[in-house]
């Protein structure tokens, strides 16, 4: 059926609506959350090590969810078959989407199976006859090796992903910033900080993302929240906002001032954000709840360890990294090309192109990410019951029915150090402690450990 | 396209027009006598039939434009299936457009001059483009922007006597005929990420309605936006200048249906034409150059301020820019129009 809503009135029509919005904010948050994880698999933060796994298969969820928003958009989607058979490139940005699409999802498929690996392997090993226990054995592909010497092989595939899989991220991101500023036509788009200010503030967008579903997460299942990874996470994020803010500063300035920028771009950029439509989406929620509020708010070590503080702030700047997401898209095509009138661009309720749709592309990777939740032991290392339960370990807990609801204790003191639970092999780069213990001393020691692990390699002799 | 009536009144009087021309030294000319696609071209004219051409084209001035571009014989206008003039044969171009005329052979140049002294805004071009290409309800190929610049003066001897004083009246109307600028840099056709987009190598700028994917790209990198979804057969769609007329020897829709030949077409390569005439006697001007799109439309007389959004603060009626034709209504009651920027009414 043709979509019946048109936007605007008239000739000239914001064509691009929340769809459009929305697809440089989810592809945002797939690379912002991908570097989330490639920090303490690429970067040494192995503080961070213990929610790697889960920003992994956050991005994957939303990765996959991505494409929905352009192909929603598309007014011929049964054709987007000619984005691989007619790719015009390298003459269209838009035309390589589909081919980093591709090749990111092969990324992460190698990076996560070999994230999983170790975990999948003792997963199958415990749990054979279960469903679960069958996805995980196939999942292996039949490696089922939990030696140090694997999950060091494990270690280096991660390690190795992650180095590509961030140029990829900041291709797949960042050329949608150089569709938006290689635009001549359009004034508000057309600058060569788009492209920078879109990967800025994805990673923003990323950390506060992981961190709201970290504390979620742990909430959930009643965890103790490891308040160091919060202050962690928090710390990157007050250091990428700086950067975020700074770049803006430059749009400003650039554009803003009649002195420094071209007479349409001022003029547009003074209308729009100065005394238009957009002023509030730009300076409330872009720049105050987006940037300077979190900013504020997240100062002081103090305010980086408290957790509704910082679930709060990871909020405020989502709402402002889409905002900004609107400010550019919405802005753009607001600022009429052959007419001095503002281009009006209403918010559609449902159907094509609308809210409905973008909730339902949300809801689409939330339903991805639950399902990932649910088949990959991810658990390793987040879950972390209170010290006095100790022997649930993540990898009993995988293999545990019932681990999850480990009875809540008392809330940890704020400095409660590294998990007691190793981290998964891969996420962990090597010579961080517990992984390096698992790779020098051998099993030994592991076996002393995590007796499951003893398990598990009975089983693998036995096959 | 059905023929219609029009068309074969249209018929005889080319057929009268070509016996004139033929008669007067054997011009270049259009026959649809037999069938509508058969082309029938005379020999190039010489150089004095040539001159006896031009002084009878000064004594009978094209007010109906019925005359067909000026063609070249050696363009193969005899051999409809096998040569340029099919547009099947024709080069197209995604890219690198600097190739057309220098590695791949530029047949012809089509160009419009619109010449703004002579518009009168009538809009009769936008109806002919609707109707002759269908374009739907709500969009429009070429528009005719039709604005008031200036302002009432306070003025205590003006000749308006208000309430609020007396004016003197300060406003002109100004029209401005917009349509796809044919670019020979197009933007839009090098970012179509599926080359549904293409040039031809006769500069027409056309959209392979069966491949576009309908992703909008172009619609946001034409400069002008001239191009449109068309909300019918849902992919993008703009001015086509009539290419199926063109190819068949006939003038665009909006060239014909002129009533004050405002807008004149015809091939830039070819010296003798009245766009290359016009072009190279008259100054002209080309929107936003500065882009570096090389529009190949033409503008004589342009009103800097219609264009040229910085300076327009005095548009008060765009009348087909920005207002769907569905609400013409509200032009009549007291609803304000989209956008208005406060201006006198
Ligand atoms: S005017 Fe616009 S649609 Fe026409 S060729 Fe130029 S850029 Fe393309
Ligand atoms: S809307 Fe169609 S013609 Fe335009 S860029 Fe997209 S696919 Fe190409």
């Amino acid at each position: 059926m043709p979509p019946t809503n048109y936007y605007g009135t008239g000739l000239e029509q914001g064509y691009w609506g929340l769809m459009i919005v929305t697809y440089p904010y989810i592809s945002g948050l797939v690379a912002g959350s991908f570097v989330v994880a490639t920090l303490s698999q690429l970067f040494g933060r192995k503080r961070l090590a213990p929610i790697a796994p889960l920003a992994a298969i956050l991005s994957f969820a939303l990765l996959l969810a991505a494409p929905l928003t352009i192909w929603g958009d598309a007014r011929q989607p049964s054709r987007v078959y000619e984005l691989l058979t007619r790719m015009h490139v390298p003459y269209s940005p838009m035309a390589l989407f589909l081919l980093i699409w591709i090749a990111y999802v092969i990324l992460m498929l190698v990076e996560l199976y070999a994230v999983f690996r170790a975990g999948n392997a003792e997963r199958a090993a415990w749990q054979s006859r279960s469903l679960k226990g069958k996805i995980s054995s196939v999942l292996t592909l039949g490696v089922r090796d939990t030696s140090a010497t694997s999950l060091r092989r494990d270690e280096r595939i991660v390690r190795w992903t992650a180095g590509i899989g961030i140029l990829l991220a900041f291709l797949f991101h960042g050329y949608i910033g150089f569709i938006f500023g290689s635009m001549k036509a359009r004034a508000l788009w057309s600058t060569p900080l788009m492209p920078v200010l879109f990967i800025v503030s994805a990673i923003v967008s990323g950390i506060a993302l992981v961190q709201l579903v970290y504390l979620a997460v742990s909430k959930w299942y009643g965890w103790t929240i490891d308040r160091e990874i919060v202050a962690e996470l928090n710390a990157w994020l007050v250091g990428t906002i700086l950067l975020d803010l700074y770049l803006d500063v430059v749009d400003l300035v650039t554009s803003g001032v009649r002195g420094y920028a071209p007479e349409e771009t001022f003029e547009w950029f003074n209308r729009l954000y100065f005394h238009g439509p957009l002023i509030w989406t730009y300076f409330g929620l872009q720049l105050g709840i987006g940037i300077i509020i979190p900013l504020i708010a997240l100062m002081t070590r103090r305010s980086r360890l408290s957790i509704v503080n910082s679930a709060i702030m990871a909020f405020f700047v989502l709402v402002g990294v889409y905002a900004m997401r609107w400010n550019v898209v919405a802005g753009g095509q607001m600022a009429s090309k052959v007419t001095n009138d503002v281009v009006s661009y209403p918010i559609v309720g449902t159907g094509y192109d609308s809210v409905q749709t973008v909730v339902g592309v949300f809801a689409i990777a939330l339903l991805l990410f639950l399902f990932f939740m649910w088949g990959a032991p991810w658990r390793t290392g987040v879950e972390q019951p209170s010290e006095g339960s100790g022997g649930s370990s993540g990898i009993a807990s995988t293999a545990v029915p019932g681990a999850s609801t480990v009875t809540e204790q008392e809330v940890q003191s704020t400095t409660q150090g590294i998990p007691l639970t190793p981290p998964l092999p891969g996420s962990n780069s090597p010579g961080t402690s517990n992984s390096f213990n698992r790779a020098s001393n051998g099993e030994k020691e592991l076996q002393s450990l995590y007796p499951s692990v003893t398990n598990t390699q009975t089983q693998r002799g036995r096959s | 396209m059905p023929i219609s009536k029009q068309a074969v009144s249209r018929r005889s009087f080319l057929g009268m027009l070509s016996a004139t021309a033929a008669a007067v030294g054997g011009s270049v000319s259009l026959l649809g006598s037999k069938t509508a696609r058969a082309i029938r071209v005379v020999a190039r004219p010489s150089a004095a039939q040539m001159q006896r051409l031009l002084a009878y084209y000064k004594t009978k001035p094209r007010w109906a434009s019925w005359l067909v571009p000026e063609l070249n014989v050696n363009d193969g206008w005899q051999r409809w299936m096998r040569t340029i003039l099919n547009s099947k044969s024709l080069p197209i171009v995604h890219d690198n457009f600097s190739r057309i005329g220098t590695t791949i052979r530029q047949p012809h140049h089509w160009v419009m001059v619109i010449d703004e002294r002579r518009c009168v805004g009538c809009q009769a071009c936008v109806v002919a483009c609707k109707d002759e290409n269908n374009v739907p309800v709500g969009v429009y190929r070429t528009w005719v922007d039709v604005v008031e610049i200036g302002q009432m003066v306070p003025d205590p001897t003006g000749a308006i006597v208000t309430d609020h004083g007396r004016f003197t009246n300060n406003i002109k109307r100004s029209s401005m005929p917009l349509i796809c600028n044919h670019c020979d840099h197009p933007p839009c056709v090098e970012v179509c990420p599926v080359k549904a987009t293409f040039k031809r190598a006769d500069g027409i700028v056309m959209i392979d309605y069966d491949l576009c994917i309908g992703c909008g790209y172009c619609i946001q990198a034409c400069p002008y936006n001239a191009r449109f979804f068309n909300p019918v057969q849902q992919t993008a769609d703009k001015c086509t200048f009539c290419a199926h007329r063109v190819d068949r020897g006939l003038l665009p829709a909006c060239v014909t249906s002129c009533p004050t030949h405002a807008r004149v077409f015809g091939d830039k390569n070819d010296p003798t034409s009245e766009v290359s005439k016009l072009i190279s006697t008259t100054p002209t001007t080309v929107l936003k150059e500065d882009l570096g799109t090389h529009p190949q439309v033409f503008y004589i007389n342009r009103e800097q301020e219609v264009y040229d959004k910085n300076s327009v603060k005095n548009t008060v009626y765009p009348y087909t820019a920005n207002l769907n034709s569905t609400e013409y209504a509200t032009l009549s009651g007291n609803a304000p129009l989209p956008g208005d920027t406060g201006g006198q009414r």
